[in-house]
């Protein structure tokens, strides 16, 4: 039976590899963030190295790369991924290990690569590409008064009306506990310290669902990131929880009344991976090394509004403010890591998530069915 | 008498039963080898995934071979209190070598799908072996249940039990929030985590109630579409048509900006004066939403179906029928719905069996009651790669259907159905 799988598996594989022996693939999510990407600095290493660098779309997750990796026919060099599936494909064997400060090069003053990361890598197969935030924002149109905090989102009395919220428990609940007033102490400890225990989760748990339930409030859940602007604008609710790229695309792009606001904000990340036994491992793992350097990150960042994981990155942009791509909007304070932004956060914990999500996401659900 | 004067002959002198054998074996081979390529074609689609999927979906030898001496060891355990030394040391010895062969991540991705917190605890045991820190001289349930809090609850040890036979029915019992107990017996999950149930009476009763609708809403259109002239059968039948040319997605999003409460359907509704604008009906992002949308996307499939039937029945029956007497209802009801009947069967089936499955669409309008079945396999596949239990959910999806199968056949037969 196995090895019929990997025989039609490898037939189906067999042909897409032909087409693509010389370039180096690299799997990203697609529309605008892929376009950041193949502009800030795909097509710049890919001159520099004189190598051909392709962009594929996926959806996220590893199930095709394992499906090509059982078929023993592997098409993807480099996958975009979030951090607990860096996890996973290191513990699953799928992805190469890294030596940070030997792969990677060092910043232009000299710090190591390692030194140099805005967080700590959550596994030895990860390399940061960018980091985004969770944050929330409002339509200043429709909201009497300006939020200002976490704890403005959840408070109905003084800013009624519905809420937007992410239709997983992925950020709910340590904003639910932001906003009850536990401190997130640094890069959030103190909130997954509490989502340990049981009560904690609890406490999470009411707190959304009295948002959910509160005449004066209510719950609307989004699931693709198009979303929350769409609401915001057509006035449907008046706070939603995003991704502050789409935020930042609506008010610059579109010129959307939208306010961002940064406290209580989860910082995220997006790695990328180099694949164990890839069609052409050795010029990816070059074009990685230098796609992940200061300069390169800080091109991605001329097109999106997703900060680059490299600290010294910032200070390119800081120094040729006005850095987004239209020449007149400065970018540092649309940064999820500018100093503005960062006085109230927590940093998504990968760890966290993969050990419990399987199980509060079975919470999460059983709780949405009992609104 | 003997049988052999009676045999009548061929020319050639072989009895013509043989050769009349002969003929059908090649014309049936001959049959065969038409139909051979359709039957390939239908194993390597069909029957071979669905037995891959069966054996993905029992086949946990993988941990069974991980810890061997961990399992025989916990053999003479009760599951109630903490386990002894023995156990403690032989998990360590297996754990070690898992280290050496840089498994252990295998194993922590495994156990963390029995119970969730494992990943943790054992990446920490991994780097207490790679550092050398464990005194294998010294008590390993000591130096084991010290390293995390977890490691001291007698919970963890159970799952890791549980894990022992090489093949188990465990996934199917998790699809109906079961598992199987330190007795052996079958038990019911913690309350607040039984979720697969509540996702499965919501996918069937979504999938019910869609299809209801689809036939309210489609039997009359199908009956117009049958007999109004060609002309104006034709123009309609595009209408019915283009929806089906239009992306998912599309649809989906138009029916967000339709129904939402800032939507175009409420402002047409306030500019009446049919509600007051603090007060406007929500149509969206709950099961109304999921109903609307997916309706409509069906719609087709249950009106091509029946338009087809329709078709063939004559016009002159239901004059037949008035004429012998019955009023309008009477020889409707009587003599021209019982002939639609399987055209009824074809789009029920159809549309019951592509709501069973649909995911985006609710996710993206039903707001908290949006999550199906569907999606949680999806989430499976993708996310947690837990692909055994994603393999039984959906085998258990594909019975659900047969089923469903089996009871329309019971109940109309499958001759009934007509597709075309």
């Amino acid at each position: 039976m196995k090895k019929l799988t990997k025989l039609f598996l490898a037939l189906s594989f067999a042909l897409s590899i032909t087409t693509s022996a010389f370039a180096v693939t690299v799997a990203s999510w697609g529309g605008a963030y892929t376009e950041s990407q193949k502009l800030g600095y795909g097509d710049p290493t890919a001159a520099k190295l004189g190598i051909e660098i392709n962009w594929v779309d996926y959806s996220g997750g590893l199930s095709e790369i394992k499906a090509q990796k059982e078929a023993g026919a592997i098409t993807w060099d480099i996958i975009d991924v979030f951090a607990f599936d860096t996890i996973n494909g290191c513990d699953e064997g799928i992805f190469v290990e890294f030596d940070f400060d030997k792969d990677f090069p060092a910043a232009p003053d000299g710090t190591p690569a390692s030194k140099d990361f805005f967080a700590p890598m959550p596994s030895k197969c990860a390399v940061g590409n960018i980091l985004y935030s969770w944050n929330y924002a409002y339509n200043k149109n429709n909201v009497k008064g300006t939020p200002k905090t976490i704890k403005d989102f959840f408070n109905t009395k003084k800013f009624p009306g519905k809420r937007a919220i992410y239709k997983s428990a992925l950020t709910n609940l340590e904003i639910a506990l932001a906003a009850d007033g536990i401190k997130p102490g640094k890069g959030g400890e103190k909130i997954y310290k509490a989502l340990e225990t049981e009560k904690g989760v609890q406490r999470a748990m009411d707190k959304i669902k009295a948002l959910c339930t509160d005449p004066q409030g209510g719950c609307v859940f989004w699931s693709a990131g198009a979303q929350p602007p769409e609401l915001l604008m057509s006035g449907e609710v008046v706070m939603a929880t995003g991704w502050n790229g789409r935020f930042f695309n609506a008010i610059v792009g579109e010129g959307a009344p939208l306010v961002q606001v940064w406290d209580g904000q989860g910082l995220d990340y997006e790695y990328f991976a180099l694949v164990k036994g890839g069609p052409n491992e050795a010029d990816a793992k070059k074009a990685l090394a230098m796609m992940t350097n200061t300069e390169m990150l800080a091109g991605s960042a001329k097109y999106i509004a997703y900060a680059p994981y490299r600290i010294s990155s910032l200070d390119v942009i800081k120094k040729n403010e006005p850095w987004y791509k239209d020449g007149k909007t400065e970018m540092m304070p649309a940064m999820p890591t500018a100093p503005d932004n960062t006085k109230n956060y927590f940093l998504v914990d990968p760890f966290f998530w993969a050990d419990n999500g399987t199980e509060l996401g079975e919470k999460w659900e059983a709780m949405k069915a009992g609104l | 008498m003997s049988s052999e004067t009676n045999k009548i002959l061929t020319t050639d002198g072989i009895p013509l039963e043989e050769s009349l054998k002969k003929a059908e074996r090649k014309n049936k081979i001959k049959a065969f080898l038409l139909v051979c390529p359709l039957l390939l074609f239908l194993i390597i689609t069909y029957v071979f995934p669905i037995g891959e999927m069966f054996t993905r979906s029992i086949d946990d030898k993988m941990i069974t071979n991980m810890l061997p001496n961990t399992f025989k060891s916990m053999e003479s355990w009760d599951g109630q209190d903490m386990p002894e030394e023995s156990v403690f040391e032989n998990f360590y010895i297996d754990f070690k070598k898992l280290v050496e062969n840089k498994e252990h991540g295998k194993l922590a991705q495994r156990l963390n799908k029995e119970k969730n917190g494992f990943n943790t605890i054992l990446k920490k045991l991994f780097r207490q072996i790679q550092r050398n820190k464990i005194d294998e001289s010294g008590s390993f349930k000591e130096q084991i249940t010290s390293l995390h809090k977890r490691f001291n609850n007698v919970e963890y040890w159970r799952a890791i039990k549980r894990t022992a036979p090489p093949y188990t029915m465990a996934k199917y019992l998790k699809g109906m929030d079961l598992f199987i107990d330190e007795n052996g017996g079958i038990a019911q999950v913690e309350e607040d985590r039984r979720i697969h149930r509540i996702l499965w009476l919501r996918t069937l009763e979504i999938a019910f109630f869609v299809t209801v609708f689809c036939f309210l809403m489609g039997y009359p259109i199908a009956h117009l579409l049958a007999t109004l002239p060609m002309k104006y059968s034709n123009l309609l039948m595009i209408c019915v048509l283009l929806p089906f040319w239009t992306s998912l997605l599309v649809r989906t999003a138009s029916w967000m900006i339709l129904l939402q409460q800032q939507g175009i359907v409420n402002d047409f509704f306030v500019m009446i004066g049919l509600v007051s604008d603090d007060n406007r009906p929500e149509m969206m992002y709950n099961k109304v939403g999921t109903y609307v949308a997916m309706t409509q996307i069906l719609l087709p499939f249950m009106v091509l179906p029946l338009y087809s039937v329709m078709k063939t029945i004559s016009p002159s029956l239901m004059r037949a029928g008035k004429s012998l007497g019955g009023t309008p209802f009477v020889a409707f009801w009587k003599v021209y719905f019982p002939l639609t009947i399987p055209g009824i069967g074809a789009g029920c089936l159809l549309v019951f069996i592509l709501a069973i499955g649909y995911y985006i669409t609710p996710a993206l309008v039903g707001g908290a009651s949006g999550t199906l079945i569907s999606n949680q396999i999806a989430y499976h596949m993708k996310t947690t790669l837990d692909w055994s239990f994603a393999s039984a959910m959906g085998l258990m999806l594909l019975t659900g259907v047969l089923v469903v199968y089996w009871i329309y056949n019971k109940l109309v037969g499958v001759d009934n159905i007509k597709l075309g």
